[in-house]
């Protein structure tokens, strides 16, 4: 099958500089491919290109095998279809109106369109589900509904290929989900092939099966989600520390690296933190956020906090997954807990498994460091047969533990410094 | 809301205006009886200048309707921009040395030529980097405005006495002199100029989203700018060679039926047309009986009848069928 599309060592650029350097791209007939890159990377350039907007200076350029100089204006519309960043008129054309421009290079100067241009207009729209907005003036649409009308009028074109760029960049993230299923959709359905320029990363590794990664006019990546966004490269062109890390699903998700605020060495303190099940997520990413040394444990290995904690560089106590807390887990966790200033419990559940973490805190506050509690509904956390979590809990409060409810409150504690001493009971 | 109904509406009342505006003048109506001599002689003066009326307020609103979907600008208008004085002054060139006498076509032809020179400079102008913005094309417009209006005077000084009064009509806009092959000619370049526009009406709809978005639909920007603003000039020019300066019919008319039937300009071109028509020989018909037995100049009447309304239009945009 002839690719939908085939670049071969193109260069183009403007007066003083070449935009794109030698590039070569295959794209075969119902691929979806996502074009990613900084700003300049020359993602738009690509496509000017592509569309014959801008002229390419040196290579050679195959739309569905044909020389793309050689195709006239309005057959070209029937080939590939732009969606922009956003469509804009300065006048009040209705939906309909602005869709019918879709049929531009098929209607007939001299008649209204005709029964079968209709019914491709109507059957756009309804597939992007704007048919009972026809008659609505396209100005007065919300910012999803305007970006459906212009994929409809690329639809109306009747293209095998369609270029979208950034067609979410100005919608929240349910419009962006919305469009990008309805692309979707239009990719499978009706085996349209599909190049979109995106600046969301993990939006283009969610819904397309290739990305592209442009740097200086040049391919730098080409392939499946995981073999692009990878941390050492996408570092290299974003000039940015970023972390890529797998989701759930596993698919690669990445982040900007905050860089923890630099506190004075003085006042950031060592944490040993006691949770599970996700109960310190957002406790853990602020200790770190806000400079301190973190350790953590005992956890159960694959458990998500044990995940968080792995990735903000916590040292770590782990246990097997699904182990009720052994010997060899606890002495780790003393070891770790034994540098620490402070111990913080989250609002963590206690079972038989995990209760002997309640060692670590005891002898915390024996040893005189501090101790924070989280205070949520003590009373319902208590899974042990004998119910012997809750006593225990008691007493710690009992002996100078204090509680905790809101994540400030943690941290405001740490930051106030070692509090008045007190005799260890 | 839209008002489809508005266009037959017009059409409808067309007949009974055309045929009002013949029945007015400093003459009494019973010496439009077409069995006497001086009566035919009446009654095909009037006819003439109904008939002029009416092509040259369709031709200036429709070149304001294809002008301001060019340039993405609701304030673009022949006379705004200039089109008008340099298409004038090419008039009074003609006039100036005699080549009237040439062929009636003669004096449409020189003023489309410097009026299509005027456009080339006022977009150049009003342009950065290709792109024409909003008020630089009525900065330049009126500079270039105003370059060729005292170019105008400076004709005027130096013609001899009975040159004179010919031109100085340019100036005002008067509907009083149209000679029957004049007439026939320019309705004739105006049919072909905006019957031409009128078949890219889709193009003009569509480069109202860009030149990038209609080449992408399609089009062929650079041919539907050029033979835009080609067609545009030569109903100005012709408009010009009939009856002078008359300003703001390019402007007001556009407005109005854009706000009432939409922005389409398979429609809206063809409407505008004939509300410009309508509107310009009402304007004539008051010229001639406000002061009646004087007469003021057409041009005076739109004048004061559009200044006003672009001041409107240029603080409240976003009336009138525009978006920005």
């Amino acid at each position: 099958m002839t690719p939908a599309l085939e670049l071969h060592e193109v260069t183009a650029g403007y007066r003083r500089q070449d935009v794109l350097c030698g590039l070569s791209l295959t794209v075969a007939e119902g691929e979806w491919v996502a074009l990613l890159g900084p700003n300049g990377a020359g993602k738009s350039t690509l496509f000017r290109v592509l569309t014959g907007l801008h002229p390419a200076a040196a290579g050679t350029l195959r739309l569905f095998g044909r020389d793309l100089r050689a195709i006239r204006p309005a057959e070209r519309a029937r080939l590939v279809a732009v969606v922009p960043q956003e469509l804009a008129t300065p006048m009040a054309f209705t939906v309909e109106e602005l869709v019918t421009l879709g049929r531009l290079s098929v209607l007939s100067r001299w008649a209204r369109p005709v029964a079968a241009d209709r019914r491709i207009m109507e059957r756009a729209m309804a597939y992007t589900d704007v048919l009972e907005l026809r008659d609505r003036p396209y100005d007065e649409l919300s910012g999803g509904e305007q970006q459906r009308v212009a994929i409809a009028l690329a639809l109306a074109q009747e293209p095998r290929l369609i270029l979208l760029d950034e067609p979410t960049a100005h919608l929240d993230i349910n419009h962006r989900l919305e469009i990008l299923q309805l692309i979707e959709r239009l990719n499978v359905e009706r085996k349209l092939t599909v190049l979109l320029i995106s600046h969301d990363l993990n939006l283009a590794a969610e819904f397309c099966g290739r990305l592209v990664l442009l740097d200086h006019g040049r391919i730098v990546a080409d392939g499946p989600p995981a073999a692009v966004l990878r941390e050492d490269l996408l570092r290299e062109v974003y000039h940015c520390d970023l972390r890529v890390r797998p989701d759930a699903a596993g698919t690669p998700v990445v982040a900007p690296d905050r860089k923890p605020k630099s506190i004075p060495p003085g006042q950031t303190v060592r944490v040993h933190v006691i949770c599970g099940g996700g109960s310190g997520l957002e406790l853990l990413r602020h200790l770190r956020l806000a400079g301190h040394q973190v350790t953590c444990g005992v956890l159960n290995a694959g458990d998500s906090d044990a995940r968080a904690a792995a990735a903000l560089d916590a040292e770590l106590a782990l246990e097997e997954p699904f182990s009720p807390i052994g010997d060899a887990a606890l002495d780790r966790a003393r070891q770790l807990a034994a540098g620490a200033s402070a111990v913080v419990l989250c609002d963590v559940p206690f079972g038989p498994g995990n209760v002997v973490n309640l060692t670590l805190a005891e002898e915390a506050l024996a040893r005189g460091a501090r101790v924070l509690i989280n205070s949520h509904q003590l009373d319902r956390r208590d899974f042990t047969p004998g119910r012997e979590a809750l006593p225990r809990l008691t007493s710690l409060f009992a002996c100078g533990a204090l509680p905790w409810l809101r994540l400030d409150e943690v941290l405001a504690q740490l930051a106030a410094g070692r509090p008045p001493s007190k005799s260890a009971g | 809301m839209r008002k489809s109904w508005i266009p037959w509406l017009l059409l409808a009342v067309a007949p009974l205006v055309l045929g009002g505006a013949l029945l007015i003048g400093p003459t009494p109506v019973a010496l439009l009886d077409p069995h006497t001599a001086l009566g035919r002689a009446v009654l095909l003066l009037r006819l003439n200048r109904v008939g002029a009326g009416f092509a040259v307020g369709a031709a200036l609103a429709g070149a304001g309707v294809v002008l301001q979907a060019l340039l993405r600008n609701p304030l673009a208008e022949p006379y705004v921009l200039g089109v008008s004085s340099g298409a004038a002054l090419g008039a009074a060139l003609a006039i100036f040395f005699g080549l009237t006498t040439l062929g009636a076509l003669v004096l449409p032809a020189s003023a489309f030529t410097l009026g299509l020179a005027t456009m080339a400079l006022v977009y150049a102008l009003g342009s950065h980097h290709g792109a024409p913005s909003l008020y630089g094309l009525l900065l330049s417009g009126v500079i270039v405005s105003a370059v060729a209006s005292s170019l105008l005077m400076l004709l005027i000084s130096l013609a001899p006495v009975e040159g004179l009064h010919s031109i100085t009509w340019w100036m005002l806009g008067n509907l009083q002199s149209a000679s029957g092959p004049l007439l026939a000619g320019c309705v004739a370049l105006m049919a072909i100029a905006g019957g031409g526009v009128w078949l890219f009406a889709r193009e003009l709809d569509a480069l109202t989203l860009g030149r990038e978005m209609a080449h992408h639909l399609g089009a062929r920007p650079g041919l539907v700018v050029g033979l835009g603003l080609a067609g545009a000039t030569l109903l100005t020019a012709a408009a010009v060679a009939l009856a002078g300066l008359i300003g703001f019919v390019g402007l007001v008319v556009p407005h109005v039926m854009r706000s009432l039937i939409g922005p389409a300009h398979r429609r809206l071109l063809p409407a505008a047309a004939l509300a410009g028509g309508l509107l310009l020989v009402l304007c004539d018909a008051l010229a001639r009986t406000v002061a009646a037995p004087l007469e003021v100049p057409v041009g005076v009447v739109t004048a004061l009848l559009g200044g006003p309304f672009f001041i409107v239009v240029l603080r409240r945009r976003r009336k009138a069928g525009w978006v920005e």
